[in-house]
């Protein structure tokens, strides 16, 4: 795999991060109670800072420590053949997963997630008052959604572990910025003076959109990657092709 | 509020049942105005006029759950500010 192919990789399974709701979601209704309380633009602007910044710091906590961990798998730069099945298996499951499951049926924007969770979220991004909270509450939101974006990050990893340290270094850079956009804009939207229910209008009408989107990519990344790593590499160091 | 005590039930059951507070009703209307970016006075108007359309509503019935008083308050406020209307709605439904 050359470099520009596994940036490439990187950059399609941030996009897919990039399309996964729940931060988002968490967002909109701290910067709806935020506003509702009265509160001073400056300290919105603040709070969706401190939010996107914990978001950003989670990803990248997020990359790291299963890079650190699967680097100790690792031989001679290579990645166990074993590694590229399971994230293939990961990468249809959760496409699947997300085609059926990812918005609950009915209106809004609810998330197929344990209720204890969303309702946790929820009332934390209630009582947010003060950056730092609002930092935690970024954390935890993409801790949250571990289930469906393991998939995009194991893959990011697995790709960007044989690469060189400053190569490493860009890789975890894009995937981390692509994958903060959607909150990134959505941030920027609200503290531009944009409404929320336009915002949530939009993201209502475009759910089954995004959900059909997010699904398919995990689909085709998995049976890029499955044919790429899984079939043709064997054939290779077999020295079935020449 | 005419005086008359009227009880609402708490939708999902596991809060005891309260009295109708119209303090509690014009806040979170006024709240969900204020998140579409509408002037304090202006919200402060509308939440006015859907809590006196709630209390209406309200008169013939000696007990209500909260579920009917955010269907009836949505109802209205739809009336006056459709954002807001929507978010009030909407609000439970983002996660």
């Amino acid at each position: 795999m050359t470099d520009i192919i596994a940036l490439s990789i990187v950059c399609l399974a941030a996009l897919i991060h990039a399309s996964f709701q729940l931060s988002i979601s968490t967002l909109t209704l701290m910067s709806g109670h935020t506003l509702g309380s009265g509160r001073s633009h400056t300290r919105l602007v603040s709070l969706l800072g401190g939010f996107t910044a914990g978001a950003a710091t989670m990803t990248t906590l997020l990359v790291c420590t299963l890079g650190l961990l699967l680097s100790y798998f690792m031989t001679d730069q290579d990645i166990p053949q074993v590694f590229w099945a399971a994230a293939c298996g990961l990468l249809f499951g959760v496409g699947v997963a997300v085609w059926l499951f990812y918005y609950r049926r009915g209106k809004g924007t609810m998330l197929w997630l344990p209720r204890q969770t969303a309702e946790f979220l929820a009332e934390r991004s209630k009582k947010t008052k003060n950056t730092g909270e609002a930092f935690a509450l970024g954390l935890a939101s993409v801790f949250g959604e571990l289930l469906f974006i393991s998939a995009p990050l194991l893959v990011s990893v697995l790709v960007i572990l044989p690469l060189s340290p400053d190569k490493q270094l860009l890789g975890i850079l894009l995937y981390v910025g692509i994958s903060m956009l959607s909150l990134l804009t959505v941030a920027v939207l609200v503290s531009g003076g944009h409404k929320l229910s336009a915002i949530q209008r939009w993201r209502e009408a475009n759910k089954n959109f995004l959900q059909f989107a997010a699904g398919t990519a995990l689909f085709v990344l998995g049976f890029y990657l499955y044919v790429n790593e899984v079939l043709v590499t064997p054939v290779y160091t077999g020295g079935g092709l020449s | 509020m005419s005086g008359k005590a009227i009880d609402i039930v708490k939708s999902s059951g596991k809060r005891p049942t309260e009295s109708f507070d119209r303090t509690k009703l014009h806040r979170s209307v006024k709240a969900a105005c204020l998140s579409v970016r509408s002037h304090d006075g202006e919200a402060d108007n509308t939440a006015d006029k859907v809590c006196d359309a709630v209390i209406i509503w309200l008169e013939e019935r000696p007990e209500v759950t909260s579920h009917d008083i955010r269907r009836i308050a949505s109802k209205h406020l739809t009336r006056y500010h459709p954002d807001a209307a929507y978010i009030y709605e909407h609000h439970r439904y983002t996660i």
